[in-house]
């Protein structure tokens, strides 16, 4: 991340650094072109069912709908490193230990609410984390939710329908005064 | 070292590229940070107009904030239009508003009907006449081909940027331009990541239009006037204020139907600064050949020596404790003060390593930005910087530029270069 990102991530000023959002639309155009490569099936619909809990359908479509699941493989595949691969896919296999622990089943096969009470076990210890001023970096949901959050927000589905994202802002406004010289 | 100048003998020089380049800013009367050509300023935030009051207010004539002073158009100038504040200004700006050699410099040398641009030029040294004293051009490598080619010229201006600069003038041959042995000394960046940030008190129902692609700026209070710190020499902050996007849902709690509800509204308002500062200059910093390794051209590449010090840490720790006293001033809540531990190149302000001084023995260039050494040789990017100050230096380097130029074209008219 060079200084002027940096800058503008730091003055939190309007939306997430145009970086990122280009990082995000490279992403899921690749996405488009593939098939898994970081995830095995049940790794894949793990993941696709804790993304989906965490930005679901509401009166938009949720995050399976905007491609997030294939996005998060991508980003494992082409962005992550050998150590943030098997931190990821430790935390997915924790996941089904806990599901198993609780209710005798992989998390897949679990109800809503009983996958609900175990992503709530994992915010809530993650939430200790912050309070603490832990590093989170090696946690397994503050991974998740940033690649689910990113996925989604970055994504056509997420832009448009759920944000009326705008790449110019103001722009029939400026075309306008500017149409002499553009 | 002293520099040979003063701001007297550049300021009709800032003026004449001000003049061209198109700047954008607020005037504010300060020495330290003198005003310039202004074009008409960007607007403050409601947040960031509420934090220059309480600056203002709280330390009336030492501390103050102000938009930043940034060469994006905001009025029509020289056939470029205004900014219409889209955003990604690194992909490339089709109104031309934000300053670039694309946009301004390089059209404006096309149409003297002058300018030959050879691209995949990759130069590997300036080429010399001993027994005239005098540079004859640049051995360049087609960096496509990889052939040696050799341009000739009566003046060689010598901007490849800091590091390069001085690379180029290694590799010219055994103390080419270098009887002071300053060639490669001193080089310097500024220092940068110390400051604060916190959240704001802001209208709940308003939000910044389109982006602006500029911040406010906190000239430099420290070491100016009266009141003396343990440290040398001072920096500045750059930063904003605005609210947080969806991106703020990773350091929160939650999750669902609601989470993402809440995640289409705009945030919370915050306000950040970021410190930059001035790095001392030291001989055991500097750019030397490293002669055993080659680039894909064969040219012998530089091998750089730099590490801030303990007045770069302390002016760090300092902008982190002014910068939180400012904002605790403006009413933020939940203050984070920071510091960081970044390597001298990553602000890419590099300076120094050809500086320009009144003593042959001691620099590299004269008062004109002449090499001492080889009076047809100027060099007038970064390389010549004697000090770095806080402030960001490019227009420095192009108000220095056309001085030098106008400077030489005078000397081939009196027949003397």
């Amino acid at each position: 991340m060079n200084r002027r990102e940096v800058l503008l991530l730091l003055a939190g000023t309007a939306a997430l650094p145009d970086q990122l959002f280009a990082i995000g639309r490279a992403v899921h155009k690749r996405v488009r072109a593939g098939t898994l490569r970081a995830l095995d099936p049940h790794q894949n619909e793990t993941v696709a069912t804790i993304a989906e809990l965490i930005i679901p359908k509401t009166d938009t479509p949720g995050a399976r709908e905007a491609g997030v699941p294939a996005f998060i493989d991508v980003m494992l595949a082409d962005w992550g490193d050998e150590e943030q691969r098997r931190t990821f896919t430790a935390g997915l296999a924790n996941v089904d230990e806990r599901s198993r622990g609780l209710f005798g089943k992989d998390f897949i096969a679990c109800s809503p609410i009983q996958q609900t009470q175990i992503l709530t076990d994992l915010d809530a210890e993650l939430a200790r984390l912050r309070d603490t001023k832990a590093d989170m970096s090696k946690n397994f949901f503050q991974g998740m939710k940033w690649l689910t959050l990113t996925g989604y927000y970055t994504s056509e589905i997420g832009a448009t329908s759920e944000l009326h994202y705008r790449v110019v802002r103001g722009l029939a406004d400026s075309l306008r005064r500017h149409r002499a010289l553009v | 070292m002293d520099w040979p100048i003063r701001y007297a003998d550049i300021a009709p020089w800032y003026d004449y590229v001000e003049t061209f380049v198109g700047i954008s800013g607020q005037a504010e009367g300060l020495a330290q940070l003198p005003d310039g050509k202004f074009l008409k300023p960007m607007a403050l935030n409601c947040v960031e107009q509420s934090v220059r009051e309480a600056v203002g207010r709280a330390w009336p004539g030492e501390r103050m904030v102000t938009i930043g002073r940034c060469a994006v158009l905001t009025e029509p100038h020289n056939g470029r239009a205004a900014c219409h504040y889209c955003g990604p200004c690194h992909r490339g700006c089709i109104t031309r508003s934000y300053f670039s050699s694309v946009n301004a410099t390089l059209p404006a040398a096309q149409a003297t009907g002058r300018l030959t641009l050879r691209p995949y030029s990759v130069v590997h040294s300036i080429t010399y006449d001993k027994r005239r004293g005098r540079a004859t051009g640049v051995r360049v490598i087609d960096g496509q081909t990889k052939h040696a080619l050799e341009f000739q010229a009566r003046i060689v201006f010598l901007c490849a940027s800091t590091i390069e600069s001085a690379r180029i003038l290694l590799n010219s041959g055994n103390g080419f331009a270098n009887s002071s042995g300053q060639v490669g000394k001193n080089l310097m960046d500024h220092i940068m990541g110390g400051g604060a940030s916190g959240r704001m008190d802001g209208p709940a129902d308003r939000d910044t239009i389109g982006n602006r692609p500029n911040g406010i700026y906190v000239p430099r209070f420290r070491n100016i006037g009266k009141g003396k710190s343990s440290f040398l020499r001072g920096y500045g902050f750059q930063g904003g204020g605005g609210r947080s996007d969806w991106g703020r849902g990773v350091g929160e709690t939650g999750f669902g139907a609601d989470f993402k509800k809440s995640l289409r509204r705009p945030g919370p308002w915050g306000f950040s600064l970021y410190g930059f500062g001035e790095m001392l200059p030291k001989e055991e910093n500097f750019v030397e050949i490293d002669k055993n390794k080659v680039d894909a051209w064969g040219i012998p590449v530089a091998r750089i020596s730099c590490a801030y010090g303990e007045n770069e840490k302390a002016l760090v720790h300092d902008m982190s404790i002014s910068a939180a006293e400012m904002l605790a001033e403006a009413g933020a809540h939940e203050i984070q003060p920071y510091t960081s531990d970044n390597p001298p190149g990553l602000v890419i302000h590099e300076m120094g390593t050809a500086r320009m001084g009144k003593d042959p023995k001691t620099s590299v260039l004269n008062a004109h930005n002449q090499c001492h050494d080889v009076p047809n040789l100027f060099v007038t990017d970064g390389a010549c910087m004697a000090s770095t100050a806080c402030q960001n230096p490019s227009i420095t380097y192009m108000a220095l530029t056309a001085r030098a130029a106008a400077y030489a074209v005078d000397a081939m008219k009196r027949h003397e270069l």
